[in-house]
């Protein structure tokens, strides 16, 4: 049987191009099985019913693969540094009358939208500069066409684990989106299917990275701490590799 | 892209800063940690290694002239990265870092301008505008006595704290920024259980303390 909790919300609300402020509301009876989304469609129901604006948030699939959730609470992306993303954070993780701080992921290139919706269409940006293998429309090859070693299947498959939600971005210290860039560089390079368009893709997918603003990488992992798929550094260190030998070999 | 390009790129600048620090590392750091060891062997071989070094002075005025090649870049880049990212960081209000993030890494920026600083006051000690040194007879030669001129340095406590300070400073600028590099040229250095930034702290503690061997043991050990 689950109980019930109550908090306070200190949420950041912002209109596009205005100052931002933080405005604080109460939640009771919050069900501690509930989700975090869930809470806040609870609280909106309750600020729709008092006929103010409900907390604007982005939101999918709520299974945790789609990344479209994602905010700051207490000062930590998707609350919580345990491979979590927002819409799996559940309530029991919060004690009976805590105050819950909630921002928006903060970085240059993620302009607040609205509230908590920020625009993270650079990751898709970035992306059109190389994160996809060209191939001749019609039937699918035959899979055992091209034998692929299982480490490097496995590896591969970990970094397409990204669902792109900036998580790593907002927890950078320097903005960086190395860490989505590297996962998605990693994902073809390590695949022979990916070997054709590397070094157009390398420099393709760096190249947009920085012109976006997005920051540099000092090395110093909050990116793969807050990472709620738990995609691994060791992304970045084959990201380097690749830009070296597409860039300078 | 174009070579020049790729170099100034966000990875491009990351391994112009990698290698001018390991240039200094490896060409300046270790080398100076291995001359300052002799001091601990008394006035003759020490002064005998000073005067070795200034008969090789066109290798000196080349590693100076690499040193301050090395240091321009690293500075340079290191600025330029460092705007680009308070920039990309945005205003944060409620964010908090890690317990993964290290001290060492938090305080780069301040442990690299505590060295520049170091540096500087260093060059003013011993080479800009050293004091008046005593000619001593070595092997025949006259040379300066460097070990009387480093001693009387350190006979002031408050230099000597100045200098271990300084120390600190480096000890914590390398144990990041060995590991750093090494991840920046490719190599995987993982999040936890790395032997790689294991040796790359012990490397700092090693040789911050190695450094801190003259200044303390002018103080508190060697009677000249």
């Amino acid at each position: 049987m689950s109980d019930t909790i109550n908090i306070s919300l200190k949420v950041w609300r912002q209109n596009q191009g205005e100052e931002g402020h933080f405005e604080v509301y109460q939640a009771k009876d919050i069900d501690t099985s509930a989700s975090f989304l869930e809470m806040l469609d609870v609280v909106n129901e309750q600020l729709t019913l008092n006929g103010k604006e409900p907390i604007a948030f982005e939101d999918d699939c709520r299974e945790g693969i789609c990344g479209a959730c994602g905010v700051l609470v207490n000062g930590t992306t998707h609350g919580s540094h345990e491979k979590t993303t927002l819409c799996q954070l559940h309530m029991r993780k919060f004690k009976n009358n805590e105050q819950i701080v909630i921002e928006p992921f903060r970085a240059h290139p993620f302009t607040v939208i609205k509230d908590l919706v920020v625009d993270r269409s650079g990751l898709d940006a970035i992306i059109t500069e190389g994160g996809y293998v060209s191939v001749k429309t019609g039937n699918a090859p035959e899979a055992s066409t091209t034998p692929i070693k299982k480490e490097l299947a496995e590896a591969a498959m970990d970094a397409a684990e990204c669902i792109g939600c900036g998580a790593c971005v907002a927890a950078c210290p320097n903005g960086s989106a190395m860490l989505f860039t590297a996962a998605k560089v990693s994902q073809y390079a390590l695949l022979p299917q990916g070997h054709p368009e590397r070094k157009q893709r390398v420099e393709g997918m760096v190249g947009k990275m920085d012109e976006l603003g997005f920051g540099s990488c000092s090395n110093e992992y909050e990116c793969a701490v807050a990472c709620p798929k738990g995609i691994d550094v060791q992304n970045i260190a084959r990201l380097n590799r690749e830009f070296i030998k597409a860039s300078f070999m | 892209m174009k070579k020049n390009c790729a170099l100034l790129s966000s990875i491009g600048q990351k391994l112009l800063i990698a290698t001018s620090g390991l240039v200094m590392f490896i060409l300046f750091l270790i080398p100076h940690m291995g001359g300052n060891i002799l001091f601990l062997f008394g006035p003759d071989i020490f002064n005998s290694y000073a005067m070795h070094l200034h008969q090789m002075m066109p290798v000196v005025i080349g590693l100076r002239v690499l040193m301050l090649a090395s240091i321009t870049i690293h500075m340079a880049m290191t600025i330029k990265m460092s705007i680009s990212n308070v920039q990309a960081r945005g205003t944060r209000l409620s964010q908090k870092p890690s317990k993964e993030r290290s001290l060492a890494a938090r305080l780069m920026p301040l442990s690299g301008g505590m060295i520049f600083l170091f540096i500087v006051k260093h060059l003013l000690d011993f080479t800009i505008s050293p004091p008046a040194v005593q000619m001593i007879e070595i092997d025949g030669y006259m040379a300066k006595d460097v070990y009387g001129m480093v001693y009387t340095q350190f006979q002031d406590p408050v230099q000597v704290i100045i200098y271990l300070l300084f120390m600190v400073a480096v000890g914590f600028h390398l144990s990041h920024a060995l590991q750093s590099a090494v991840q920046t040229f490719g190599w995987y250095v993982p999040r936890k259980h790395s032997k790689i930034k294991l040796i790359s702290m012990w490397v700092a503690i090693g040789m911050a303390s190695t450094f801190a061997i003259i200044p303390v043991s002018a103080l508190i050990y060697f009677h000249y």
